[in-house]
């Protein structure tokens, strides 16, 4: 039923996200826009809504009714869709599990904001000079040991930090210590640890009290990593140009020897030449 | 050959074109100044829009008879397709060409379109697309060169070797020019094979790089059809009409089989049903199929309508627009976004890309009036006819219409970009700019809060208000009303509670909900909290007399002497208070005239809270030394200037709410 997940995957990082603490008080959201300077967000024309995830905000809280507060943010999938859809690698998965963008590299084909099955990286499209945009899970500070920015600003404990066994052991935990607190899958046997396997696993792991469907673009996203979709096709691409170039080499040669053999027949049947380019006007 | 009437269509038409390339050459500049925001009607949602889906996803499918006849008549030995190879492979250059250019608008850092050659993630079926393009763009102008080294321009030995080197090499280069194109007219469906949850299911296909292939050799074949009926009636040639009718043929047998395969596919994945399920995408499915594949098969069958100019027009122009239609609906029309995020191309979209294709056909105007396009290797006889298309019967040569021309050309060319110009949205002429901010309702959230007597002196913690402030031992939870209109991050918390305690129960409720104005809920916070920039006098003198023994205590502040009993001839408070006295401070305190009143929250702020501070940090620069004085310090959440000028509410700096708190007991336990 799972895919199966690398086994080093799980001592990379991964962020735990219990919605059922978050008061929505977007603390998260501040810590992270003083820490990469994002600075206030505008009513533009290419989004919904001046809260939504944009280039000056890589990570919000949306709320669903009945006061339950979901974070958004890139979810560091562990096989990104973004990543395999980049033709220049400027988005990277690191060692440490962050997915990371190089500026320096991106030619701008928006290709990734196409790919993302959780519509997650955003476009500074005001800018004449534009960079893709997301959370890149605060690379350099848990490179050196610190914290995600959102995770250490969080007061209540709602977003947390740690290898994802560790997450897997917390969430783990926090199902057996409250029974029938988070939300369940029809038919499952335990409470959803959404992420753990949605699109071949995300590094951002999340446990609820409501159903998560509505955070990608289906609510079924199923367990299959999705750059195996393209590179199925891709692999298809070095046989189909060897077959088709022997194909046309063999037709050509054929068709060409055809029309010299009938030639050759026609000049010795009879005198009279026959035109290779009998039209013309 | 040519004839006036055609000679006419052509003059009128380059007279359009050249209308469109100065209507082009305004969005061009708008388009790099200032962006895509600005220009294009792309959002975080639809990243990719009519750019991508017309002028590359359609382009390069339109283009795709280049490949279809240089196949025919090079591997497959069909010779009586040669007249149409040049003419297809010059359009197919030209197309790509056109390709190419589109991408530059569309790209946001179109300077990096060489980065897929030195940095490649081949992970990516865009990479394959993008080399499969370069080399093909390539291959098209080494297969198109002999055209131009014809020329009598180029009758030198260097150029007639080099002629001789590429006339051999046609075989290969051929070759792989269908190798190239098959792998990106089908990579270009596979791009779409990484989005299973946006693509609708009618169109998501776990072949679809099998129907974009086939699709475009179909369209490709039609494509040549309708550029020789459209060139027979610009330059005045006589349509083929036999020949054209063995293009249909193929092109009849290749649609079928593109909706054979597509149908089989749905049926495959038991979508068929729900084309017919009557939504919007159902019907748009449906009559996509039917003039991208189904009427077009069924008509090109018959031989009538193969034989007939019309009914070969027809067809060629319903399969054009079907299998763009095709294009779009992937990339485009039948591709999920949020409610409330349509995307619809801006004006300058539509004007760049028709203004790409006005190009490309010019360019394919001049190549045709000047290089000889039919092919034949005797260029004697087509040169001399191609040397001279303006028609000799009308009694101009090309000399003597060309100044007139060139100026009917320029003058057109002004006119339409001064229109453009006068037409273009302010934002493509300034830059995007957001719109106005809207107002948000306040958020209720639950907080924590120091339990302190004084409930309006609560310390919440909430890390965004405060710092990391630690939660003290005795902390409650509280409903905490967020206040912050325009989310920019200085929000107010409103603890009704709290303010219901303090104003005095339910006697209170009169005070914020019955003394307001017409049509308002609550009295706004400012009909009580006055004292943010003016002066209030917090002077309690109820207060004083009682602490200081009633009537016996008069003497204490009005000394003996003084006259009549005022705020004038009182003492002043830092007589007695005298830790209000901070050196330097600009708070006048010392004049009588002001005493009893307490300057603004703002004035404070400045007058006394930076002096005492930078006094502070004078004497004890261990335990003060911060740069109180920078204004950056406090109004330090938006480090842009907009936001500096004008702060109500600065949160403290973190390790200030120990500060503020002992400040608080202190002020509870020192009353005099």
């Amino acid at each position: 039923m799972r895919y199966a997940i690398k086994p080093e995957d799980h001592k990379r990082y991964a962020i735990l996200t219990d919605t059922t603490l978050c008061t929505g008080c977007e603390a998260c959201v501040h810590a992270c826009k003083q820490t990469y300077e994002l600075g206030r967000d505008r009513a533009w024309r290419w989004k919904s809504k001046v809260d939504d995830l944009s280039s000056t905000r890589f990570t919000t809280i949306i709320t669903r009714p009945g006061n339950h507060h979901v974070r958004h943010q890139c979810r560091h999938c562990l096989e990104p869709a973004c990543v395999s859809a980049c033709l220049v690698g400027a988005l990277q998965r690191t060692d440490t599990g962050a997915v990371i963008y190089d500026e320096h590299r991106c030619m701008g084909c928006r290709y990734c904001m196409m790919a993302c099955p959780y519509g997650i990286p955003r476009y500074n499209w005001d800018s004449a000079v534009p960079y893709v945009r997301k959370c890149i899970l605060c690379y350099d500070r848990i490179k050196e040991g610190q914290l995600p920015a959102c995770v250490e600003a969080c007061p209540y404990g709602a977003t947390i930090f740690g290898t994802r066994a560790e997450m897997c052991k917390i969430a783990t935990e926090r199902f057996a210590a409250n029974p029938g607190k988070y939300y369940q899958q029809p038919g499952q046997s335990e409470p959803e640890l959404y992420g753990w396997n949605e699109v071949g696993g995300t590094s951002v792991l999340y446990i609820s009290d409501i159903s998560l469907a509505f955070l990608g673009w289906q609510s079924n996203l199923g367990n299959q990593p999705i750059p195996a979709l393209t590179w199925g096709a891709l692999t298809k691409v070095p046989p189909l140009a060897l077959g088709v170039a022997a194909a046309m080499s063999g037709i050509y040669w054929i068709i060409g020897r055809r029309i010299k053999l009938q030639a050759e027949a026609a000049a010795r049947e009879s005198s009279e030449a026959r035109h290779d380019v009998p039209d013309r006007e | 050959m040519t004839s006036p009437t055609a000679n006419k269509n052509l003059e009128r038409v380059k007279t359009i074109l050249w209308a469109v390339m100065g209507v082009w050459m305004v969005v061009t500049v708008a388009r790099f100044t200032n962006g895509l925001g600005a220009t294009s009607g792309l959002t975080d949602v639809a990243p990719w829009g009519f750019w991508i889906a017309f002028d590359v996803m359609a382009g390069v499918a339109l283009a795709a008879g280049g490949f279809v006849i240089a196949a025919g008549v090079y591997i497959f030995g069909l010779e009586k397709y040669h007249q149409f190879a040049r003419p297809a492979i010059l359009t197919a250059l030209l197309g790509y060409i056109a390709v190419a250019v589109g991408l530059l608008y569309d790209l946001g850092l179109p300077w990096h379109i060489w980065h897929p050659m030195i940095m490649p993630q081949h992970h990516s079926v865009l990479f394959e697309v993008a080399m499969c393009v370069m080399l093909y763009l390539t291959v098209l102008a080494l297969e198109f060169s002999p055209a131009v080294l014809e020329h009598p321009l180029f009758h030198r030995p260097l150029f007639q070797k080099l002629l001789g080197i590429i006339k051999k090499l046609t075989i290969p280069l051929v070759i792989a020019g269908i190798v190239l194109s098959c792998l990106h007219q089908s990579s270009l469906g596979s791009l779409f094979l990484i989005q299973p949850f946006r693509v609708h299911p009618l169109w998501y296909s776990p072949i679809m790089w099998l129907l974009y292939l086939i699709s475009a050799i179909g369209l490709g074949l039609m494509m040549v059809t309708l550029e020789s009926l459209l060139s027979a009636w610009l330059f005045g040639h006589a349509v083929r009409t036999e020949l054209l009718a063995g293009l249909g043929r193929l092109a009849s047998f290749v649609l079928a089989l593109y909706a054979l395969l597509r149908l089989g596919d749905l049926y495959h994945r038991g979508e068929l049903l729900s084309a017919l399920d009557g939504s919007w995408e159902a019907g748009l499915f449906l009559v996509e199929m039917l003039i991208s594949a189904v009427i077009p098969a069924v008509l090109l069958a018959l031989r009538r309508v193969r034989t007939s100019v019309a009914g070969m027009a027809t067809c060629s122009i319903m399969t054009v627009l079907g299998v763009i239609a095709y294009r779009f609906d992937t990339c485009i029309v039948a591709f999920a976004r949020p409610e409330g995020m349509p995307y619809f191309p801006t004006w300058i979209e539509f004007a760049v890309s028709i203004g790409i294709v006005s190009g490309a056909a010019l360019v394919f105007i001049f190549f045709n009036e000047n290089l000889n396009l039919s092919g034949h290797d005797k260029h004697d006889e087509p040169a001399a006819a191609g040397q001279q298309p303006i028609s000799p019967t009308s009694g101009h040569g090309q000399r003597h219409s060309f100044t007139p021309a060139l100026h009917r050309h320029s003058l057109v060319f002004v006119i339409a970009a001064a229109a453009a110009i006068g037409i273009l949205p302010r934002e493509a002429i300034f830059g995007a700019e957001p719109r106005p901010t809207p107002v948000f309702h306040s958020r209720t959230v639950e907080a924590l809060a120091t339990n302190v007597d004084t409930p309006l002196r609560r310390l919440f913690h909430l890390t965004s208000l405060a710092g990391n402030v630690p939660a003290s031992e005795d902390a409650e939870p509280v409903t905490v009303v967020m206040i912050d209109g325009n989310r920019n991050w200085r929000f107010v918390p409103f603890t009704h509670d709290d303010h219901a305690a303090a104003l005095g129960g339910r006697e209170s409720c009169r005070l914020c909900h019955h003394q307001n104005l017409t049509f308002d809920q609550n009295t706004a916070c400012f009909q009580c909290h006055r004292d943010m920039y003016e002066t209030t006098d917090t002077f309690d003198h109820a207060l004083h007399a009682r602490k200081l023994g009633n009537n016996a205590a008069c003497a204490v502040c009005h000394r003996p002497g003084s006259g009549v009993k005022s705020r004038e001839t009182a003492l002043a408070c830092w007589e007695c208070h005298g830790d209000m006295v901070v050196a330097g401070s600009i708070i006048p305190t010392t004049e009588a005239g002001l005493m009893g009143f307490a300057v603004g929250y703002m004035d404070a702020m400045h007058g006394l809270c930076i002096r005492c501070h930078e006094q502070m940090a004078r004497e004890r620069p261990e335990e003060f030394g911060i740069e109180f004085w920078r204004c950056d310090f406090c109004h330090r959440e938006f480090q842009d200037t907009d936001h500096r000028r004008l702060a109500p509410y600065v949160p403290m700096p973190p390790g200030h709410a120990e500060l503020s708190a002992a400040g608080t007991s202190r002020s509870n336990s020192a009353q005099p």
